[in-house]
């Protein structure tokens, strides 16, 4: 493989949980702010770059690589806005086939095509389908590909338990070359103890939280639009705070190999919180209730 | 407890199924894999077994699947192979056999049988990914397949011989004898009276596989017999006579007996049968006996095989020939639920006599194994020629893998195979010592 070109970044989280408006969200910053940046969507669905291309089709790596033998680079991407290189790299029917190989070899085509000497960009972000179910789709943290894998997860339990088992994915590769942790995204911040719940996790698992994106009516009228809300309301505080994500990206390289907790120390350590909640909830006054 | 395995002489699930399947006469079986998987077939398994393989690798059809179809999954890609199979090559049956990559994506290879089976062509499936275990375990999942789906495709009738025995548990090239002590087998029952059901070999097409409802009785004659014998009894309530091992020389005089007493043959007959086999089979001995006392026959031996040609020859050639049970060495790994008694019965099987008994199937163990017991004479696989020429003993290659000998209809089971196991054994004593006597 030739000189890596860019930052290349792995975005994981739960299914649903908002990565691929966030992700888009950080790319259209990151673009505007002047960045050639590449949006590869590595998830069966293919809607990871909907909202940066307008809702424009475009056909991914997989189909056309079912349909035709030769493959070139305009086939599979399209430009979206502020010249993000969109990439989608789709899979099977739904019940058939392996995705997780899909994404490997889509990945392969796109390193056989040169795309990133090609079109050498300062950032690659991949968005990754929810939870790592199979080394399939492990493959954007192996092998070096990404450099740091950012979680994006809310405070419901099951996110955190998705960001905590991609952290044992980063823990097993990381030592031979695989991405580091850059650290959590918090997304759809609403409850008041969120913020405190997630920090609590972060700090338990030896990583913290590059930044609280909160639940906003603004994405989902972006969305509406076809667009990322960098795009469809730059001025709001939504756009700013997805501004501070891609600055923060941008320029810090920090990352860990985060410290996941077995399943015991998990439950334990939700079952505490579910106390936590239920006596803020009721009214119950505790000397650290901070939260 | 994973550990390394030397020269495993047991191949994949996938390859135990197409053994299986190549041995039916008109059986055509589709592999949904990689091209790899029925190469590796041809050149791990069908060749190392006694030379008698197919011309040109066995013609066996295989979807010789790609990434694409690992991506998007390979069940198209098995129809077209199917319906192309059914088109160029005749048969009466098409068995289709998946390898690991197929299983892994989970394709939906009933489906795909079901599809064929509307077509009205025959078509029957079984999932043998070579993880799911070894060419034993493949025996079992092909022998299961047909079982349970043959009935659904044929539905005539079949007129049924009284007296029909099924044999299980001899599985094709594994035993690179498996023709002959087939055949072998078959006579001993003709001679009581009892019409066999081989299953497998020459002349034997669906039609006999038809007929395995209709048995009054399975014959087992190795652990991976059971199975089968298993779902027939659950299916048509048949009984079994179960075997350890090979009938060889008068133990199958032991079965004929069990046989008359169970199926209430006629005993007058049965007698007859017994006497006029083990008569010749002693006057064979007595003619040999000048020569073993001469050439010193009587020594330590190392077996090393499947448990049914361990327990069978080892057994024989302690019980009947005087030799000293020196290392056994079982490489067929028999479930965990019947090694101890095995062990327990190889252990004694001469009084008093310190018998080594290990289950391996890992070369260097068995090398290591074989060479501290110092034999005088080594029974095994071609791999077990090194050791043997190491150690300057004789040695007769008699187990999978057998790629130094040809092995066209020769039998070590019945009284027939006891003989031929003496010629061979006692010719391989003789050409050893003659070449020590010269050189030294
Ligand atoms: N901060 C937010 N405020 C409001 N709505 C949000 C926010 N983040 C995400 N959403 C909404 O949540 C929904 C799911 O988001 P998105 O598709 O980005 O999730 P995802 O993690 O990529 O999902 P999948 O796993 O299905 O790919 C979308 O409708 C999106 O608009
Ligand atoms: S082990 Fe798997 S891949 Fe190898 S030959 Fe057997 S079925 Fe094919
Ligand atoms: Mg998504």
């Amino acid at each position: 493989m030739s000189i890596k070109q860019g930052k290349h970044i792995a975005i994981y989280g739960k299914g649903g949980i908002g990565k691929s408006t966030t992700t888009s969200n950080i790319s259209a910053a990151l673009a505007d702010a002047g960045y050639r940046v590449i949006q590869i969507g590595c998830d069966p669905k293919s809607d990871s770059t909907t909202i940066l291309r307008g809702g424009n089709d475009l056909p991914t790596v997989l189909d056309t690589l079912r349909e035709q033998s030769k493959v070139r680079l305009e086939d599979i991407s399209a430009v979206g806005f502020g010249g993000v290189l969109c990439i989608e790299a789709g899979g099977p029917v739904p019940g058939v086939g392996c995705a997780g190989r899909g994404i490997n070899a889509a990945v392969e085509l796109l390193q056989e095509l040169h795309v990133f000497d090609e079109f050498k960009p300062d950032f690659v972000l991949y968005d990754v389908l929810g939870d790592v179910v199979c080394g399939g789709f492990a493959v954007p943290i192996r092998d070096g590909l990404a450099d740091r894998a950012f979680v994006v997860s809310s405070s419901d339990f099951m996110s955190i338990f998705a960001a905590n088992n991609l952290f044992k994915a980063v823990n097993k590769y990381a030592p031979s070359g695989g991405a580091r942790l850059g650290g959590i995204i918090a997304n759809s911040i609403l409850a008041a103890y969120a913020p405190a719940l997630i920090d609590d996790f972060a700090g338990k698992t030896g990583t913290h939280v590059i930044g609280y994106v909160p639940r906003s009516l603004v994405v989902a009228q972006s969305e509406l639009y076809g667009k990322t809300v960098i795009e469809a309301a730059p001025q709001s505080e939504q756009a700013q705070v997805y501004r501070n994500l891609a600055k923060y990206i941008d320029e810090n390289d920090d990352s860990v190999i985060p410290k996941p907790l077995n399943s015991p120390e998990l439950k334990k350590w939700a079952r505490e919180w579910g106390d936590r909640i239920f006596e803020v909830e009721t009214g119950v006054v505790h000397e650290m209730a901070s939260i | 407890m994973s550990h390394h395995l030397e020269k495993s002489r047991n191949s994949c699930a996938l390859h135990g199924a197409l053994q299986l399947f190549e041995a039916i006469d008109a059986v055509v079986p589709v592999i949904h894999s990689t091209s790899g998987c029925g190469v590796q077939h041809y050149l791990g398994v069908t060749r190392l077994s006694g030379g008698n393989d197919t011309f040109g690798s066995p013609p066996v059809s295989s979807s010789n699947i790609t990434q694409k179809h690992v991506v998007f999954g390979g069940g198209s890609r098995l129809r077209e192979q199917l319906k192309n199979t059914v088109k160029v090559v005749q048969g009466d049956l098409y068995a289709i056999v998946t390898g690991c990559s197929t299983e892994m994506v989970g394709d939906d290879i009933p489906a795909m049988a079901r599809e064929g089976r509307d077509q009205d062509w025959p078509v029957i499936f079984a999932n043998t990914p070579g993880f799911s275990g070894d060419v034993h375990q493949g025996y079992h999942l092909a022998v299961k397949a047909l079982i349970e789906q043959l009935p659904d495709i044929v539905k005539t009738q079949e007129v049924i011989p009284a007296g029909l025995v099924n044999i299980w548990g001899i599985i094709p090239n594994q035993d690179p004898f498996w023709r002959g002590n087939l055949q072998e087998l078959g006579r001993l029952l003709e001679g009581v009276g009892l019409i066999p059901n081989l299953l497998l070999g020459r002349d034997q097409s669906i039609a006999s596989w038809k007929q395995v409802p209709g048995a009054v009785l399975n014959l087992v004659i190795s652990p991976w017999g059971k199975l089968p014998a298993q779902l027939l009894e659950e299916r048509y309530t048949i009984p079994s006579i179960t075997l350890d091992g090979l009938p060889v020389g008068t133990s199958a005089s032991i079965l004929l007996r069990r046989l008359t007493e169970q199926l209430e043959l006629d005993p007058i007959r049965t007698e007859k049968f017994i006497t006029r086999e083990e008569s010749l089979l002693n006057y064979q001995l007595a003619r040999l006996a000048d020569t073993y006392y001469r050439a010193g026959f009587q020594r330590e031996f190392a077996l090393v095989g499947e448990s049914a040609q361990v327990i069978g020859i080892g057994e024989f050639l302690v019980k009947s020939f005087g030799m000293l049970p020196g290392t056994l060495v079982i490489t067929d790994n028999p479930p965990e639920s019947i090694r101890e008694e095995v062990a327990g019965r190889l252990a004694t099987i001469l009084p008093g006599y310190d018998t080594v008994v290990i289950f391996s199937e890992d070369q260097s163990e068995i090398t290591d194994v074989v060479r501290a017991g110092d034999p005088g004479l080594i029974l095994g696989s071609s791999l077990e020629q090194e050791v043997a020429v190491e150690l300057g003993v004789p040695f007769l290659a008699l187990s999978f893998p057998l790629f130094d000998r040809i092995v066209l209809e020769r039998a070590y089971a019945g009284y027939r195979g006891a003989a031929t196991l003496l010629e061979d054994m006692g010719s391989a004593i003789l050409s050893c010592s003659n070449y020590i006597n010269e050189a030294s």
